[in-house]
């Protein structure tokens, strides 16, 4: 078995179990994890110099409406307009609608890209382009939950090793249907967190010994396990051994055990709580700090998974009942990453599976339109304040500057510090590109 | 999972345009359904990316790969009042400048202006339009030449694409037909049907697709060197299976592992049975047991088990059990029984299904019924039937043509149409808490209009003939159920013996288990027919079945790979470990530790595999992949391995307290006088149901003499470390 590999000294080790268990002290420690944060993402300079960023990606399921979000079509008929108001923002001529208030208070940070479009209309597959920046290589039903290529929060866990035994991509709180690693294998699913981090005695689950276990015992018994573990493993990858993903889930689990870095970044609740409540004291906004916390300790790729999205009925009643906390939780996000100097390192992307179909349909709601969709892309160095790209004057397809999703995830690469002409070789010793057209939008570079 | 849909390039975009090479020179006259429907089929006009999808692209709408020609010569020639059709310049046709890009084009150019297909069309035009006589011959079979094929690595070939009609007329449509393989990577196929094979061996199927009908070929790869006959000859025969499995391993020269030893065997057979791993004391007769017969006996009085019933039953659970907050708690309670019964009572396979199919009577009583107040509408309820009895999935007809079947909408609805007179009185459903009672009876009246003709649908089986009762009285479920269970029905065997193979395999020979199509072939054709027939040839006892397969020399292989068939996933020349399912594995840890579970609201002594719903709180059972219990079934399960669930068998407090507990094992056995070397054995006999070897007895014997550790501590320890060992978590 794998030892433990970051608590070299056994006294670290004992400290960090210790941590787990909850003795916590307070203090000077989101400027201790930053600097371990940022000594841990070195620029690895293989592309184009640019200094390394972690993603956090909000993936809003369901496919979020562009014309209620930031793309309002106040000139248009009122099929297609809707019930909202489009309202100024903090960049001058550019009007996000009436439901984006915080965000439309802070669009000077912000990139809005109005011209990605593709062609997949059902869930699944617009899910696997925008996450993989792969289309689906077979046609995709609406509830399906495939994979074909990695996606990018593996990629990024992949390439970019998360320290002190963090996973290098989590998921919270679930993962995103395609969110997988494919080829890359278990080593590089996400993480997921499930569990509502805004309850009282939220702990991420089993990471630390159960109470009441003495350090020399969980040590006993880790090296016990060891040796007296003689199942036969098949070695050979094309044998598809199960049992040789579990023993990486064990190393992982091991480490992750073994990391006071780990253990503090999940525990929300040592956040000053005036800080709590700008992010919005609910699953979501806790979730949105939770994720600023894993970025500080270092981690690469954080997804954060919202589904509710999907509305084909009631698509005002639904932005009226949702966005308002989302877009408070995700505008605090990013001014509290701004003012803690960690914009620039991080990239904050808002996006669901396409747009919504222009006509509002018999039962007030939109349904799914991949030839139109907006994404929401702050900090990681792209410039503050601008919107790339338009839609057709009432919004029905990207005409100005049109991309596809494989603009979009090479520019999320790129900003990670990963070349999207990447090639990895499969199991099966095929050559795969991480993404087919790796020229990432130029705007944002 | 494995999908394989002709066509994708052509979805994709990747096909390019479609030109003169191979192309078949027309012969007159040029009609629509014939001679150009084909055309834009191939072309991908039609695809579920393009005009194909329900709406159509900027405004071009076409039937999804052309099922509705009606629809798309109105569409070519009438819409847009004609004008994407100009026959005084055919050229000029908006259908023709668009499609080879002469003027801006979304799709690109589709046609080549030079090439025949473009000509075709052209001539079509001037030709006035036709459509095809009403008494035009009518393609009845689509074949491929050849049908199988072996290629050495890199080797190519080309595929011919034959169409028979009703007049008895042959064509070669193979410039008409779109192509995909179910392995790309091994074997690849391009848009004109040539198959070139890659450096790897292994098998693919190549499908080609002309409107709408389906033919495949099976290519192999064999591995270099072929294997002695004798060493064939020598793999013993139990039964069909084993001739069946070993004629496939011959094609792709594959050879299988050796026979898994005694104490493999008898915890494989222990959980594929019944759920559950020996007691070290069965454990113990069985090892020590010399008698040949012993594996054999040892599969029947298993099946004579009572946690056959409970383990075999929770798999339909995830396929029938509803959410009792949609439907109520009785009721699902109810229905939950009734499954159980069923396998207790070993209810002949067809008539389980007929009981559900033609379910009547009060939810409350009458167990199936539930499924009828779970699944309210005649489509509703359709599709689920077609997937779980038959392994047809509907769902895509349900809107449109199946895009990758030949179901079309009409047989869809008409299929639905059996559940029409489905009546019911009593309380609906009102959720979240939908407490009353409901009856499910036979209504006189009830009819399924067609949703785009509104035309109201007689009710049709899918292929063959299932007359309905002139009598208002009888309800057509009873003539859908007589169908469906008829020996003749090729379906209906085939999917349940294929879901039962799939459980103790490890996986299908058709994968999904219940999606039997020609795109998605199985493994092994004959082997899937002569096990269906055999399970009908005995009145589908699923207990005759399962018999059956343990019999097999095939089930018995050990899961240790040999150089010749390490690759090999799908043709169980080797057994494939699977990962305990969530319930088995929380019973297990149950017995091993023994500390069982309590569950709330259910009766002490409740084992997990016994929980009535998903809704039913367990971290352990969640962690481990059970069903959402907010999904609707039919329900799929994933007995994947996760971080998640390292963490949990490690850190657990649920999992440490039963180690911990006085009331346990461990407790039990620290408290006797057992020698440790005793302690040891029973632990491994408890979790591996093996003695340990010498070498493993005296590293767990050690932990006895560490300084300051308990003999307490010590048993605990032992088996901490061997429940969190794949060993444990797996059926090898």
């Amino acid at each position: 078995m794998v030892p433990p590999r970051n608590c070299q000294s056994s006294t670290t080790r004992r400290d960090c179990l210790k941590l787990g268990l909850g003795a916590l002290m307070g203090g000077g420690l989101v400027d201790a994890l930053r600097l371990r944060g940022m000594a841990a993402s070195p620029a690895k300079g293989r592309f184009g110099g640019a200094r390394p960023t972690n993603c956090i990606l909000i993936w809003m399921d369901g496919g979020p409406s562009h014309y209620e979000t930031f793309d309002p079509k106040p000139e248009a008929p009122a099929e297609v307009r809707g019930e909202f108001q489009a309202i100024e923002t903090a960049i001058p001529g550019v009007r996000f609608s009436e439901q984006m208030k915080n965000l439309a208070a802070i669009a000077d940070k912000l990139s809005i890209i109005r011209s990605v479009r593709h062609n997949q209309g059902n869930h699944g597959a617009g899910n696997h382009y925008m996450i993989t920046g792969a289309p689906p290589r077979i046609p995709v039903g609406c509830g399906a939950f495939v994979s074909f290529h990695p996606s990018m929060g593996s990629v990024a866990a992949h390439e970019r090793p998360a320290p002190d035994g963090l996973p290098g991509y989590f998921s919270m709180p679930s993962m995103t249907r395609s969110g997988g690693p494919n080829f890359l294998g278990a080593k590089y699913a996400p993480f997921v967190v499930g569990g509502d981090p805004n309850s009282d005695g939220f702990r991420v689950r089993d990471v630390a010994p159960p109470g009441g276990l003495e350090i020399e015992r969980v040590d006993d018994r880790r090296a016990l396990r060891a040796r007296l573990d003689h199942f036969k493993r098949f070695a050979d990858k094309t044998a598809g051994d199960p049992a040789s993903a579990l023993d990486e889930y064990y190393r992982q689990g091991y480490e992750l055990m073994d990391s006071p870095e780990a253990q503090r970044a999940f525990d929300v609740s040592r956040e000053d709580p005036r800080v709590r409540d700008a992010y919005g004291r609910n699953a979501f906004g806790q979730r949105c700090l939770l994720a600023r916390r894993l970025v500080e300790a270092g981690v690469p790729f954080i997804t954060l998974n919202e589904g509710g999205w999907d509305h084909h009925v009631g698509i005002f009643d639904g932005f009226k009942n949702r966005m308002p906390r989302f877009d408070a939780s995700v505008a605090a996000l990013i001014q509290d990453l701004d003012q803690r100097g960690l914009l620039e390192s991080t990239l904050v992307v808002v996006l669901g599976e396409f747009g919504r179909t222009p006509k509002i349909n018999k039962d007030a709601g939109r349904d799914h339109w991949a030839n139109a969709m907006s994404i929401l892309m702050a900090g990681g160095g792209a410039p503050r304040g601008q919107v790339v790209g338009a839609t057709d004057v009432y919004g029905y397809a990207a005409s100005e500057r049109v991309l596809g999703p494989e603009n979009f995830v090479s520019t999320v690469y790129s900003k990670l510090g990963i070349d999207p002409a990447t090639a990895l070789v499969a199991p099966s010793g095929r050559l795969t590109f991480l993404v087919s057209d790796p020229n990432p939008i130029r705007e944002l570079m | 999972m494995r999908l394989m849909i002709p066509g994708v390039a052509a979805v994709l975009g990747l096909v390019g345009m479609v030109g003169a090479a191979g192309a078949v020179e027309p012969k007159s006259p040029i009609t629509f359904e014939r001679r150009v429907e084909p055309i834009l089929t191939r072309a991908g006009c039609n695809s579920g990316a393009c005009h194909g999808k329900g709406g159509g692209q900027n405004g071009f709408a076409l039937s999804l790969q052309g099922f509705d020609p009606t629809f798309d010569h109105i569409a070519i020639t009438r819409d847009v009042g004609g004008r994407r059709i100009l026959r005084s310049a055919p050229d000029e046709s908006l259908l023709l400048q668009k499609a080879s890009a002469a003027v801006p084009h979304g799709g690109g150019r589709r046609l080549d202006p030079d090439g025949a297909f473009y000509k075709t069309v052209r001539q079509w035009i001037v030709d006035g339009l036709p459509r095809d006589p009403a008494d035009a011959p009518k393609l009845v079979k689509v074949g491929v030449e050849p049908a199988e094929r072996a290629l050495k690595p890199e080797e190519a070939f080309e595929l011919r694409v034959v169409a028979t009609f009703s007049d008895g007329s042959t064509e070669d449509v193979t410039a008409l037909s779109t192509f995909g393989s179910t392995e790309s990577t091994l074997v690849a196929v391009d848009a004109d049907g040539r198959v070139k094979a890659g450096k790897l061996t292994g098998e693919a199927t190549i499908s080609a697709r002309y409107e709408g009908l389906f033919t495949n070929c099976d290519v192999f790869i064999p591995l270099a060197e072929a294997v002695p006959e004798s060493e064939y000859a020598a793999f013993p025969r139990a039964n069909f299976i084993d001739e069946l499995a070993l004629a496939k391993w011959r094609k792709l020269g594959l050879t299988p592992s050796g026979p898994a030893g005694d104490a493999t065997f008898l915890r494989r057979a222990h959980l594929d049975v019944i759920g559950r791993p020996p007691t070290p004391e069965e454990a113990r007769a069985f090892l020590d047991d010399s008698s040949p017969d012993k594996r054999a006996r040892l599969v029947d009085a298993l099946l004579r088990r009572p946690e056959y019933a409970d383990h075999w039953a929770t798999k339909w659970m995830d396929l029938l059990r509803p959410n009792p907050y949609r439907v109520g708690i009785k009721a699902v309670f109810n229905l939950d029984g009734w499954i159980r019964e069923a396998f207790r009572k070993n209810l002949p396979y067809d008539e389980f299904v007929r009981e559900i199919v033609t379910a009547q009577g009060s939810s409350f009583e009458q167990g199936p019924a539930t499924i009828f107040r779970d699944h309210r509408e005649p489509i509703e309820i359709a599709p689920v039937v077609g997937q779980l009895f038959l392994g047809i999935r509907l769902d895509c007809a349900k809107c449109h043509h199946h895009p990758f079947e030949s179901w079309t909408q009409d047989q869809f609805y008409e299929f639905a149409a059996f559940f029409t007179h489905v009546g019911r009185k009593g309380t609906g459903l009102s959720p979240p808490i939908s407490g009353s009672e409901e009856i499910v009876f036979t209504a006189k009246s009830g009819a399924l209009k067609h949703p785009l003709t509104g035309a109201p649908l007689e009710p049709k089986p899918l292929f063959g003939e299932a007359p309905v009762s002139d009598d208002p009285d009888v309800d057509p479920r009873e003539a859908l159920a007589r169908w469906m269970t008829a020996p003749e029905n090729r379906y209906f065997a085939k999917v349940m013996a294929n879901r039962v193979w799939g459980d103790l395999m490890g996986v299908g020979i058709v994968d999904p288990v219940d999606d039997i199509r020609a795109t998605n072939p199985p493994s092994n054709g004959p082997l899937l027919e002569a096990l269906a027939d055999d399970f009908r040839d005995h009145d589908y006892d699923v207990k005759h079945l399962i018999r059956t397969i343990t019999a097999s020399n095939v089930y018995a292989l050990s899961s240790e790979p040999n150089e010749r068939n390490v690759a090999d996933l799908r043709n169980f020349s080797r057994h494939y470990r699977q990962r305990l399912r969530a319930e088995t594995l929380a019973d297990a840890v149950g017995d091993a530790t023994g500390v069982p579970d309590s569950f709330d609201a259910a009766p002490p002594g409740t084992r997990a595999v016994a929980t009535w719903t998903n809704r039913t709180p367990s971290l352990f059972l969640d962690t481990f992949g059970r069903p959402d219990p907010n999904q609707d079934p039919p329900c799929e399960r994933v007995d994947d391995t996760a971080v998640v669930q390292a963490l949990h068998l490690m850190n657990a407090p649920e999992v440490n307290r039963k180690l911990s507990s006085d009331e346990g094992r461990v407790a039990a056995l620290a408290a006797g006088d057992a020698t440790p070397a005793a302690i040891v054995e029973e632990l491994f006999l408890t979790a591996y149901s093996r003695r340990p070897a010498a070498e493993e007895a005296e590293i767990a014997e050690a932990v006895f003499r560490q300084p300051g550790k308990s003999r307490r501590a010590a048993v605990e320890d032992v088996l901490w470390a061997l429940l969190n060992s794949p060993e444990f978590v797996f059926k090898d």
